[in-house]
């Protein structure tokens, strides 16, 4: 017998938690809208898994954390899937939107009110609100190794703000949305529903009028909902938005387009000790934003993983872990990708794409990322080339420009963007200037779904400020 | 998880681990493998299946040891066909970093 279907009544309805979620439920409920967010993931408590380990991977990470966009390469990818989305698993990096892409995308894509003027207002708001701050001491060993190697080469680099606050104690605790913005959206009135899954959106012509979603309940039993709303915000992330919406036969423009930042690594040993507690704070920003270069976690675990990656022997540098940290450079990638919902299963087909000069800007890439990290000291760099030579010295270096091939490179992503693109050119675009999903009245997108390329920078600033714009944008006409 | 994974696992670990440590790299090896999004378990699930049936036929004549496992996953990780190195990069990743982070540092 099937179990009867319980029905929820709410004004506005929030599918997902992160940065866009979060974000869009604090301000609607703070105006006084009568909000409930639902998020697929379970609610962990912000303290109580160590930051990157194993447990928190298979507690906050999607599949555990083995997902994958399929392609030549392929190209594994992380996101978060617990109430606070990939926020409670990022290193907190923040950065604003740089003006000349916001130009560029509010120009390409015909984007209403896309100044950076009127961005850097909800920029403010949100780092205000948030606590963006940087490190009130010297940088850690691991982060000041990128701002020595650049300075030795002449290059630019800086230490990132990051979304933490410092207690007296010294401690740093990072500002998810879990610890902020959920919490404050709680305050106002905001219901959230932890471990529910929507399955598909119920469109009544141009409107949507609910969502069928199964929530898992804490003894494992599993209980049907219709949350029925006046308007609906899909926050799902770049692959899970498009998905939902896919699945819920809304395709325009919808899920195509993906990108993302392909990224090498480097395992990097020194002589010296290496702390391993936190992500590096700098980036060499030289060839930014085209090219980011920066510091991974490194826990054994990673420093493991990366040193595997080469192919070479490792059995030394991973008996010494401590000395060995991994490093990374991203690309901004010419190339794209798709999202697909495929009938009756619920994980959707992520496919992207590389062209030949992508490959060859990785390639660039592993090169200045091993010219950095040998000028800073690093005596052996294991490449993430499957063959790629152990190098350890620059004239070394010169044999991985060809020795990243399609079929050697090991690459993985944390940032995916653009499957919803936002702008009044409908032929590029899924949804309006605003989020608005082309073809329905109450029916927006505000995630990183939204943003028309990928940003050259961690993305989660920039998706907070056109969510926060976005969010107020639909106060002020509804 | 399948025959031929709990093979590759068992060869991919390190002969220094005890038991109970042994198990607790093959769960976590079989809990992630489980929660992959269904079509990459398929394909995992797929390449176990035809890249095992060697090893299964041998193992059905009794000629099947760790190094013979160990031998097909060296030629394998430095295969030209996209999917097979990725075949064995994906479980010793998973096995290395279950590995290094549930087992304590010696």
């Amino acid at each position: 017998m099937t179990a009867p279907v319980e029905t929820i009544d709410t004004e506005v309805l929030v599918i997902g938690s992160g940065a866009g979620g979060a974000v869009t439920a604090a301000i609607l409920a703070r105006a006084g809208r009568r909000v409930t967010v639902v998020e697929e993931g379970p609610w962990v408590d912000p303290d109580a898994l160590e930051p990157f380990s194993l447990p928190e991977m298979v507690a906050k990470y999607r599949h555990g954390g083995s997902c994958a966009a399929l392609g030549r390469p392929a190209i594994a990818y992380a996101e978060g899937r617990c109430v606070g989305g990939s926020t409670e698993i990022n290193s907190g990096l923040y950065h604003r939107l740089p003006p000349d892409l916001a130009e560029e995308w509010r120009r390409d894509y015909r984007i209403d009110e896309f100044g950076t003027d009127a961005l850097d207002r909800y920029a403010d708001r949100i780092e205000h609100e948030l606590g963006v701050s940087r490190l009130p001491g010297a940088p850690p060993a691991s982060s000041a190794v990128l701002e020595r190697g650049a300075t030795k080469l002449g290059w630019r680099s800086v230490e990132f703000s990051r979304v933490f606050r410092y207690e007296q104690n010294g401690r740093a605790v990072k500002q998810t949305m879990a610890r902020t913005m959920l919490p404050s959206a709680i305050a106002a009135g905001a219901r959230v529903i932890a471990d529910c899954r929507v399955a598909r959106l119920v469109r009544r012509r141009a409107r949507i009028v609910g969502a069928c979603c199964t929530q898992t309940r804490a003894d494992g039993s599993v209980r049907a909902l219709l949350i029925r709303a006046e308007h609906v915000f899909v926050c799902a992330g770049a692959t899970q938005t498009p998905a939902l919406l896919q699945r819920s036969g809304i395709r325009h423009n919808i899920g195509r387009g993906l990108k993302m930042h392909p990224t090498v690594k480097i395992a990097a040993r020194f002589d010296s000790l290496i702390d391993h507690g936190d992500v590096p704070m700098h980036r060499v920003t030289e060839f930014a934003p085209g090219l980011t270069i920066g510091g991974s976690a490194s826990r054994r675990g990673h420093v493991a993983l990366a040193l595997a990656d080469s192919d070479a022997d490792y059995a030394d540098a991973l008996a010494n872990w401590e000395h060995v940290a991994v490093y990374y450079a991203a690309i901004r990638s010419e190339g794209s990708g798709r999202v697909l919902a495929l009938p009756g299963i619920n994980s959707p087909l992520v496919t992207y794409r590389l062209t030949e000069a992508d490959m060859s800007r990785l390639a660039r890439a592993l090169v200045h990322l091993g010219e950095v990290l040998l000028a800073a000291g690093a005596t052996e760099l294991y490449p993430s080339v499957t063959g790629g030579i152990v190098a350890r010295g620059p004239e070394d270096l010169v044999h991985w420009w060809d020795a990243l091939t399609r079929n050697r490179a090991n690459l993985m992503t944390v940032h995916l963007t653009s499957t919803v693109r936002i702008g009044e050119d409908r032929s590029k675009t899924g949804a309006d200037s605003f989020g608005r999903v082309w073809g329905y009245e109450n029916l927006r997108v505000n995630d990183a779904s939204l943003l028309p390329e990928a940003p050259g920078v961690n993305p989660q600033g920039p998706i907070m400020a056109i969510v926060a714009r976005n969010s107020d944008q639909f106060l002020s006409a509804v | 998880m399948l025959w031929f994974e709990r093979q590759v696992v068992g060869a991919l670990m390190s002969p220094a681990l005890d038991p109970s440590a042994r198990a607790d790299v093959e769960s976590y090896v079989a809990t992630t493998l489980r929660s992959m999004p269904e079509h990459l378990r398929a394909g995992v699930a797929l390449e176990s299946i035809a890249l095992g049936a060697p090893s299964w036929l041998a193992h059905r004549a009794g000629r099947l040891d760790e190094r013979r496992v160990r031998t097909s996953l060296d030629r394998w990780k430095a295969s030209k066909v996209d999917v097979v190195r990725q075949y064995v990069r994906l479980l010793e990743s998973l096995v290395l970093f279950a590995e290094n982070e549930l087992v304590p540092s010696p």
